[in-house]
């Protein structure tokens, strides 16, 4: 398991845990990155990440991707 | 929470029968005179203000930025088939969790009787992600009637949506709609009119999401809730599922009844539910609803492989690291130099000057739009002054209109145009998806400050003008930030600043290379000024350590629309105007009576006027920036004036010196190089003009906060025009 400011490009990933306050955390989930979702990251060099999930591109600042547990589909 | 009932006061009143506040008139008649109440729900960037106001005829757009404030506004009834049909705005929510003041003033909307439908909203382009607030409305209020909208681009996207399958999976009417192509408005009328008055037949409950495993322990929460007869206005089992989720009101509510006792069982509940699965409650239910959601979608949505082309390639150039946030720079420079150059001619004017071609810059600069505006109010005041003093009104009532109204009105006037372009420029980079790209390339950079690439907005918008900028202020979605915005975007130069910069530096300095110099390195100074300003905020004031988390949705890119384009525009002018005008308009009264009036009576000279007297008074101070002698009350005098008004300054000036043009008014001042360029950085700096500074206070609500901003700015200007004074004297210029 690792965060997802780490995934590189192209890679998919299912969201294992959320940390971080609870109106952020709630907020989050309600867009789609909640724990068990399937996430594919598009682009992620130095900037914020950017994740498909559900079908919509979000981005994500890096301190914020650090808080997203993630593991590797497979 | 008394603001989630705030509403303007528009919802069916007239204009002699509302004097009270919206509460009273809430009483005396709930329904605003509409037969149909409809709220309108949807998430952000879902089309709903589009709708709405292709619906109501009016534009909303600003109403609804997150903010401190929530209001649930109404919009002008709709006529339809005989019925006045109003509709409610909701603010742009994902979810009705109440976890911010946005979704705890939806829900509380939703779950009154007031609205006898609700309208949700579902992004035809993405179904699969805004599908989710319609199930969490449904399992709370079965009243409710979808929008699929945006259907005219659905099919270039490569979706496709069987809306009669969907329509039995939630068991509600499903239009269809393109607000801004007119497609299926009529049909939404009817169908809305139709289950009003049960003609069409809606859903009698609530929608059940099974959650599987989850079942038992709901079951078991919502029996201890009817038996205990607590929480009574929601059903129980919605109750049930948002007290296992953890929700802030409902514990509220709860503790409010006296029922502390329930609320601890439904902690040992939880409890028993991390014990058995070894997750939270929280997550386990969330995703049970997503995957509700998913099985609708695989059932209902077909998605194929389509080629976008154009914005396809724009997209991926976009997201390139370094590519991206140069491009996404270049396309924002471009498009504030274009309004710029409509506008006062600048940039224009100084190539043509670099090229020797004076005549074409003179008549690049007397040809913008400020120019011909400007020409027209001094026409106006000429005509008129000659006509009023023909008819012999009395003097000072003639200088009141000529030298005080007529130029205040024409400097909120020439203002407009350039507001206007930035505006119609930034909605067309938002409303085509590029915006969102921009404030992900500046998030960067602004991380290091503590601001997110959002705040990329207000600054932007600040280069026209900061009342605007400071108002939007409001796109931050933490408070922390907002502040920080509020407080750091009057560092960024505005038009009115740039104004006072060009007649200096083309009055002082021979090279257009060296006035171009000049401005460039003050603007570059501002900016930097308001990002360090932020970074104070953040650590000092809130000593935070940790920047503010971006989290921002990125839609397609495509075509903007020029209606939207329009709303936008419009609306934000219109505040503008309200705000600014208003303000500027008293202002210039005040103004006048400092410049035209002293202890003694009318004054003969501005020497002798209250503003002489003032100007005097600052004048020991401006030898912090290097300037002393006889010239410095004059000064002093110049900046008071531009505190009211920026572009004040330069007007004084003349006024001061007597002088029948700008350029021999400001070189009869007889200021050195050095004492030019350290004004010219004070008075970039020293404080926001009253505009700006009464819209500060606006949004802090707090006296101590403005008056802290105006006292930062005065020792951060002192500091930047002192240091120029000595660095520039230090060069030898």
């Amino acid at each position: 398991m690792y965060t997802l400011d780490l995934v590189p490009p192209g890679g998919r990933v299912r969201i294992v845990d959320l940390r971080g306050g609870r109106e952020l955390v709630s907020r989050l989930m309600q867009m789609g990155l909640h724990p068990g979702a399937i996430v594919e990251v598009v682009e992620n060099s130095k900037g914020p990440v950017l994740v498909r999930v559900r079908g919509v591109v979000i981005a994500l600042g890096r301190g914020l991707a650090r808080k997203i547990v993630v593991m590797p589909l497979r | 929470m008394s603001s989630t009932k705030a509403r303007s006061a528009k919802g069916g009143c007239n204009v002699l029968g509302c004097p009270c506040t919206g509460i009273l008139t809430r009483t005396l008649d709930a329904k605003g005179g509409c037969d149909i109440l409809v709220a309108v729900a949807g998430n952000p960037n879902v089309g709903k203000s589009t709708l709405f106001n292709v619906l109501t005829g009016e534009i909303a757009h600003v109403a609804n930025w997150p903010g401190t404030t929530v209001m649930i506004k109404r919009g002008q009834p709709v006529e339809h088939q005989g019925r006045r049909i109003c509709f409610a705005d909701l603010p742009g929510i994902y979810g009705i969790s109440a976890s911010s003041p946005e979704e705890l003033a939806a829900r509380e909307y939703i779950i009154s009787d007031e609205p006898d439908l609700i309208l949700v909203l579902v992004d035809s382009t993405a179904p699969e992600r805004t599908m989710y607030l319609p199930v969490q409305i449904l399992e709370l209020n079965p009243k409710v009637i979808v929008a699929l909208t945006k259907i005219d681009l659905t099919h270039s996207y490569g979706i496709h949506i069987h809306v009669d399958k969907l329509e039995k999976h939630l068991g509600v009417p499903i239009i269809p709609v393109s607000a801004l192509k007119g497609i299926g408005m009529r049909e939404l009328l009817n169908t809305i009119v139709d289950a009003a008055e049960g003609r069409l037949k809606l859903r009698k409950t609530p929608l059940r999401v099974d959650y599987g495993s989850l079942e038992p322990y709901i079951s078991e929460v919502a029996n201890m809730l009817l038996k205990a007869g607590a929480l009574r206005r929601y059903p129980a089992r919605w109750a049930a599922v948002r007290l296992l989720e953890g929700d802030p009101k409902l514990e509220e509510e709860l503790r409010a009844e006296g029922k502390d006792d329930l609320l601890e069982r439904v902690g040992v509940v939880k409890e028993s539910v991390r014990r058995f699965t070894g997750r939270e409650a929280s997550e386990l239910l969330i995703t049970a609803r997503f995957e509700f959601v998913d099985t609708i979608a695989r059932d209902v949505i077909v998605r194929v492989e389509r080629d976008r082309g154009f914005s396809r390639m724009l997209e991926n150039l976009l997201q390139r690291p370094i590519i991206g946030p140069i491009t996404s720079i270049l396309m924002l420079f471009s498009a504030f130099l274009l309004a710029f150059a409509i506008n006062i001619g600048f940039p224009l004017n100084l190539l043509f000057r670099m090229m020797g071609l004076e005549w074409v810059a003179d008549l690049v600069e007397t040809y913008s739009l400020s120019g011909i505006l400007s020409m027209a109010f001094d026409w106006a005041g000429t005509v008129i002054g000659d006509w009023l003093t023909k008819y012999g009104v009395a003097d000072w009532l003639v200088s009141l209109l000529v030298d005080g109204v007529i130029p205040g009105v024409g400097s909120v006037l020439t203002f407009l145009p350039l507001i206007m372009l930035s505006f119609a420029f930034l909605s067309a980079l938002e409303d085509s998806g590029i915006g969102p790209r921009i404030a992900v390339a500046f998030n960067t950079l602004f991380s290091r400050f503590g601001l997110t690439g959002r705040a990329i907005y207000p600054y932007l918008i600040s280069l026209g003008c900061n009342v605007p900028g400071v108002m939007a202020s409001r796109s931050a979605i933490e408070e922390e930030e907002r502040v920080e915005i509020i407080y750091s975007t009057q560092f960024i130069p505005c038009q009115a600043r740039l104004v006072v910069l060009l007649a200096f530096t083309a009055s002082y300095f021979r090279s257009p290379l060296a006035q171009t110099t000049l401005i460039i390195v003050i603007y570059m100074l501002g900016f930097a000024i308001a990002l360090f300003t932020a970074f104070l905020v953040r650590k000092v004031l809130f000593k935070l350590s940790e920047p503010p988390e971006l989290v921002l949705e990125i839609p397609p890119i495509h075509r903007p629309s020029g209606k939207v384009i329009w709303w936008t525009t419009w609306d934000f002018s219109k505040h503008f105007l309200r705000k600014a005008g208003t303000i500027i308009f008293a202002l210039s009264i005040a103004t006048w009576y400092l410049l035209s009036y002293g202890p003694l009576g009318p004054a003969e000279t501005p020497e002798t006027s209250w503003g002489g007297i003032i100007g005097r008074a600052i004048a020991p101070a401006l030898i912090l920036i290097g300037v002393t002698g006889e010239k410095a009350w004059k000064i002093g005098f110049l900046l008071l004036n531009g505190f009211i008004a920026k572009e004040g300054l330069v007007e004084a000036a003349v006024l001061v010196e007597g002088a029948s043009s700008l350029p021999e008014a400001l070189r009869g001042l007889g200021l050195t190089v050095p004492q030019v360029i350290s004004l010219l950085v004070f008075s970039t700096l020293y404080v926001p003009c009253l505009a700006t500074l009464s819209v500060i206070y606006q949004e802090t609500r707090r006296l101590k906060h403005t008056f802290i901003a105006v006292l930062y700015a005065l020792l951060i200007a002192t500091a930047a025009g002192g240091v120029s004074y000595l660095i520039s004297t230090a060069l030898g210029l």
